[in-house]
């Protein structure tokens, strides 16, 4: 008799764990409230995706976290918590500890007892080494603010919204992976102020659906939503940030210069939304995902499916998302037969 | 290929991993029952497991199964849901508390005085938040009359365990004063202050001196009886509050009339139902077979609001705010209707 075990904590590499952004049939991108149930699990053509709120992104955990922590301690302004949302932040750690603890059980352990000085949590990550005890509520018990130290061991950006005055706001934030956004700008505003430059959305009543989505979420479900780009930069950097705009500014002109479209990355953001219910505060935690043209172009089903969707989007769209400019050549290489595509760039 | 989530996926999990987050109908166990004044009982609830219970949001409420000797519409009906407010500050517990007042009528709160003991099991559901004060507040005026108190201390304890600093008002009928010992004790804290009245001139009288004199950022809360609660809104209005930083959470309805009949289209399947007065759009869309969760059905609790694309729209109920009102993107359908006789409203579906 063979006993097959199947390790949950995912080695087999980036493209298979890649949570591609289109259903198979879809042939037309348009903004939707395109909401689905988490922790599904989606087949793509390359692998599956989806088992669990938070992807460690299995060898690459380790990188990713290290560059997450290297700007949080560069520039703390990341990190943006308006007044009253400490609470919240605290929320948010304890739900996500809880998950990761009960998704992970071979890397990362969360103990609680009731002491008389308040809930104590003793949390351990084994892949990162983390082991910290906090008494909930209590900040000096965290040599960082609640939402910080979640950030600092998880790859998503985290982002809390709040009902004021009867509309949803963007009130604290950990953002380091922001796609030509910033956290600073953004925080505190409303779900309208924050999605009015996007083409359609709130003239389509996207906005306003999707606050009222967000709004009635129910206590007892968890939802996520798939959202996608081409990067700002023709690296694998998730800090694409308004923030590091001088660092990667120029990365496309110079890409669409040398015509090197196998360096452009398709960026996929997956987002989940979670009611914290000590507070009502609302995640929409953003996990970001690169893939290259080039390891794209290995896929045909998502090669196809890829370029058939950039070049039919209306031009807004194409403008907001970045890429009206050079979409054509792009998906020119992404579709020709590989070795008969020009290859500029790299040779000089 | 990526295949569509529901038909063909591989495994699917429950929304939450850990048993701290369930809301869900079940069971839990009386440990404690404390008679705090002649008409009231204070009633302490765990896990079968000793657990720790779902967090909860100040104000909140606890949906319990109860089974009143008078049932109250339907001949075949056995049992009654009735909301209690929690008592605690909501923070990670492993209790749930509530104080129940004997209303005499032998309905769900009299079920709960004369035949809940220690050791029994009750069917519960939620919490759910229907009373939640501002995260931005900078300060919180905090009013109970009465049973009211019990959301008030809720709204207390969880101002306390922040480190926040409120005001307290609390109108009572000497010898009625349920939960006053525990307002003392939160009193003798520093930022908490407590002011008793046990008269309705006195009152309203502490009313007018403490909404002339809260600092800048203040929310107001109130819970209690309707003659109460229309004394806050006037001293609220007396002293220039804008109506966004006065909140209440009302125990009973006005009477509403039958109504003027409209037509309602459900946006995902242009579906049009007619709804005739004394039909509620609540009551059409269930009988259309489109789930709407829903509690009171009286306009209070705010569980049935349904988004609304069009049409106009008469609101009567008493949670949203005059702003929400006037946006006309949601109504509560268990009591507000079309503008007009004939109106057509779209809801969102």
């Amino acid at each position: 008799m063979t006993v097959t075990t199947v390790r949950p904590f995912p080695t087999r590499g980036h493209t298979a764990r890649l949570p591609w952004p289109f259903p198979d049939d879809l042939t037309e991108f348009r903004y939707s409230v395109n909401v689905e149930p988490a922790r599904v699990v989606r087949r793509t053509a390359a692998g599956e995706w989806g088992a669990h709120i938070v992807d460690l992104g299995g060898e690459e955990y380790g990188a990713i976290m290290a560059d997450r922590r290297r700007i949080l301690d560069a520039d703390p302004t990341r990190v943006r918590v308006m007044p009253g949302m400490a609470p919240a932040c605290w929320d948010l750690l304890v739900y996500y500890l809880r998950d990761l603890a009960a998704s992970y059980p071979h890397l990362m352990e969360l103990d609680e007892t009731a002491t008389p000085a308040g809930d104590r949590f003793h949390w351990r990550n084994h892949a990162l080494g983390t082991d910290q005890v906090f008494v909930l509520g209590d900040a000096a018990s965290l040599p960082c603010d609640p939402m910080t130290f979640l950030g600092r061991e998880v790859p998503d950006d985290l982002l809390l919204v709040k009902e004021r005055d009867g509309r949803l706001h963007f009130d604290a934030g950990l953002v380091t992976f922001a796609a030509a956004w910033s956290v600073s700008f953004d925080v505190g505003m409303s779900m309208d102020e924050i999605h009015q430059p996007v083409p359609g959305l709130t003239r389509a009543g996207i906005t306003s659906r999707a606050e009222q989505f967000l709004r009635r979420l129910p206590a007892d479900q968890v939802y996520r939503r798939v959202n996608w780009t081409l990067s700002a930069s023709g690296t694998r950097k998730l800090d694409v940030s308004l923030e590091e705009l001088p660092e990667w500014g120029t990365d496309i002109p110079a890409l669409v210069r040398d015509e090197d479209w196998g360096r452009l990355q398709l960026r996929i953001e997956v987002e989940h939304f979670v009611r914290l219910p000590m507070t009502g505060a609302v995640t929409f935690n953003i996990r970001t995902h690169m893939t290259s043209l080039e390891e794209i172009r290995q896929v045909p089903a998502w090669r196809d499916q890829l370029a058939r969707v950039v070049l039919e989007l209306p031009d807004d769209i194409a403008a907001y998302k970045g890429f009206l400019d050079y979409r054509e050549p792009a998906m020119a290489w992404l579709t020709a037969p590989v070795g008969a595509a020009p290859h500029v760039g790299g040779a000089g | 290929m990526s295949a569509p989530a529901v038909e063909r996926a591989v495994e699917r999990y429950p929304a939450h991993l850990h048993p701290a987050y369930a809301t869900g109908v079940r069971s839990l166990r009386v440990v404690e029952v404390v008679r705090l004044t002649d008409t009231v009982r204070h009633v302490v609830l765990e896990a079968p497991d000793g657990g720790v219970l779902a967090s909860y949001e100040p104000g909140a409420h606890l949906v319990v199964t109860t089974f009143p000797e008078v049932l109250p519409t339907e001949a075949d009906q056995t049992e009654k849901r009735n909301a209690y407010s929690l008592t605690g500050d909501g923070v990670n517990p492993r209790r749930y508390a509530v104080s129940v007042l004997r209303r005499g009528d032998g309905g769900g709160s009299d079920w709960v005085h004369d035949a809940l003991a220690v050791g029994d099991l009750v069917e519960v559901e939620g919490p759910r938040s229907s009373f939640a004060p501002r995260h931005d507040q900078r300060h919180a005026l905090l009013v109970a009359g009465g049973i009211g108190v019990t959301p008030v201390l809720s709204h207390a304890r969880a101002v306390v365990r922040w480190g926040g600093t409120c005001e307290i008002v609390y109108s009572y009928r000497p010898g009625h004063g349920a939960h006053l010992e525990d307002l003392r004790a939160l009193a003798a804290r520093p930022g908490v202050t407590l002011h008793e009245a046990t008269t309705v001139e006195h009152t309203a009288r502490v009313l007018a001196e403490r909404f002339a004199d809260q600092p800048l950022g203040t929310h107001a809360y109130a819970c209690g009886p309707v003659p109460m609660l229309d004394a806050y809104v006037d001293a609220a209005a007396a002293a220039g509050w804008p109506e966004g930083r006065v909140h209440l959470e009302r125990f009973t309805a006005p009477e509403l009339d039958a109504g003027v009949p409209f037509t309602a289209t459900v946006a995902s399947t242009g579906q049009r139902l007619a709804v005739p007065p004394g039909t509620s759009l609540l009551t059409a869309l269930l009988d259309a077979g489109h789930e709407v969760a829903n509690l009171c059905r009286q306009g209070v609790c705010g569980e049935c609001l349904v988004p609304v694309r069009s049409g106009a729209l008469e609101h009567r109920d008493l949670v949203l705010s005059e702003s929400e009102k006037s946006a006309g993107d949601r109504m509560l359908s268990c009591v507000s209707r079309g503008g007009h006789a004939g109106a057509e409203i779209e809801v969102d579906l």
